[in-house]
Formats: C-alpha cells, sequence, structure tokens
C-alpha cells in the first residue's frame, strides 16, 4: 500500500510520529495525523485553510481532543483544571498532570484507528479512480471515522466537513489531471 | 449565583453533547489522578489491597488496572540524585 503513497503523503506520516513526539505522546493517532496535514504544505493544509483559516485555533482543538482533558468541558461543570493542575503540580511536580507517557524516542506506534485511516485512504483512492495515495486521500479518510478526535475537533471549529470534503476532492482531481 | 448553584445548573444541563463532553472529560481527569495517587501510595510501600480498600474496590481491579505503571527502582530513587 506505503507504495503508492506520494512524497506528501509519506511526510505526512513522518510529520505525525513527529506530533506525537512533541506532545510526549507514545502513540500516533489520528489525531496526530490531522496535526500533521495542518503542518505538511500541500492539498489537505490548502484545504483546511479554505474552510478553516485559523489553523493555530484547529491544532489547539484537536490537542484537546487528542489529550481528552477538556479544560471547557471540566469548567461547565464547576471544575477549575488550571487550580487541579497547580494543586497536584504543588504535590507531586511539574506535569504531575499529563498523560504518562514516556515521550516516545525512535519509532511510535501507530493505533489500530490511525492504521485504519491510512488503509481508508487507500480506499477513498480506489473510489475514486486515482492510482496514487496523497495527503488529501489521507484527510478524506480521516473525515471517515466518526467520533474520532480529528472529527470531533473539525465538528467544534464549525467547519462544513461536507464542503471541506467536496474542496479536498477537487484539489485531488485537479492534481490527478 | 454562587458557584455551587451554577454547578447544579451546568451539571443538569440539557443539551447532551455539552453533558456527555463534561462526564467523558471528568472522567479522564479521574484517571489521571487515579494513577497519579496509585504511583505515589505505591511508591510509599502501600499494599495492593491497602490501595483498593482506599479506592473502594477489589484488589484484583486495582492491580490490573495499574500493576504496569508500578514505578521502576530507577523513578523511585532516581529522580532527585
Amino acid at each position: 500500500m506505503f507504495e503508492r503513497f506520494t512524497k506528501k503523503a509519506r511526510a505526512v506520516v513522518t510529520q505525525a510520529q513527529e506530533e506525537a513526539r512533541t506532545l510526549r505522546h507514545d502513540q500516533v493517532g489520528p489525531g496526530h495525523l490531522l496535526l500533521a496535514l495542518t503542518a505538511v504544505e500541500g492539498i489537505a493544509s490548502r484545504a483546511l485553510a479554505v474552510h478553516l483559516p485559523d489553523t493555530d485555533g484547529l491544532r489547539a482543538l484537536v490537542r484537546t481532543e487528542i489529550d481528552g482533558l477538556d479544560p471547557d468541558a471540566l469548567a461547565s461543570i464547576g471544575i477549575d483544571l488550571t487550580a487541579v493542575r497547580e494543586a497536584t503540580e504543588a504535590a507531586f511536580g511539574e506535569g504531575a498532570l499529563d498523560r504518562g507517557g514516556k515521550g516516545g524516542r525512535g519509532h511510535l506506534r501507530f493505533t489500530s484507528e490511525a492504521k485504519k485511516a491510512l488503509e481508508l485512504s487507500l480506499r477513498v483512492a480506489i473510489k475514486n479512480g486515482h492510482k496514487f495515495i496523497c495527503d488529501g486521500h489521507i484527510l478524506l479518510a480521516l473525515l471517515m471515522l466518526p467520533q474520532s478526535a480529528p472529527v470531533r475537533a473539525l465538528e467544534r471549529s464549525g467547519a462544513d466537513l461536507d464542503a471541506l470534503r467536496g474542496t479536498t476532492l477537487q484539489e485531488i482531481t485537479a492534481e490527478a489531471a | 449565583m454562587t458557584d455551587g448553584e451554577q454547578l447544579a445548573r451546568e451539571a443538569s444541563s440539557r443539551d447532551p453533547a455539552v453533558g456527555l463532553r463534561a462526564v467523558r472529560a471528568l472522567r479522564e481527569l479521574a484517571d489521571r489522578l487515579e494513577t497519579l495517587q496509585v504511583g505515589n501510595a505505591r511508591s510509599l510501600g502501600w499494599s495492593w489491597q491497602e490501595i483498593a480498600d482506599a479506592l473502594g474496590v477489589s484488589r484484583q481491579a486495582v492491580h490490573k488496572k495499574h500493576r504496569n505503571a508500578e514505578p521502576s527502582l530507577f523513578a523511585r530513587f532516581g529522580k532527585d540524585t
């Protein structure tokens, strides 16, 4: 399957590992793939920018969704995450409340959901008669994973997912021609 | 409105999306605090049974969930040395 990946798609896969490493996560999930798509200049990053000009805002939403510790959600039931963080760090040191990742070195494992996304990108390419898999296909694949960090983050960002799909597919087709 | 009232109002939010998000985040927060506290208790020499009793769960449950978080000798002594 990977031999069909374009240079850009390969760069996204590599960048996803980098995103996970930076966040000190020990696995690469679909959310890291979306972070990578915003970072690697290409069809996906351009399509995302059309519908969501605030890239930093989107990246923050994705990080929150990967992390699961959503300060706004906790605030909605009266819990001040900053206060909880301060209290635990006072007792146990800085970063005590962060998920206990080893901050992986070397090769990070892809979660089954992330692998599924990459497989889906192949299926999307085949379905559209494309002989290659590019970053745009990876974005379309991520959009097919309901309740995943990417879809949750994009929904919260208020983006029109159908329009995003349309733009992405259009760009891929233009590239293929 | 006091904080308590605010909390009660939000906790009973009728919008499932808001309420369920809060539950999910709260569960994640509780999990992390548990990991932190169990690790600390183990490094202070608490037995699995003592930890289980404190958490109100079975020894098997707490051991199964946290045995991987057992502090290594290095983590136990190495941090400040």
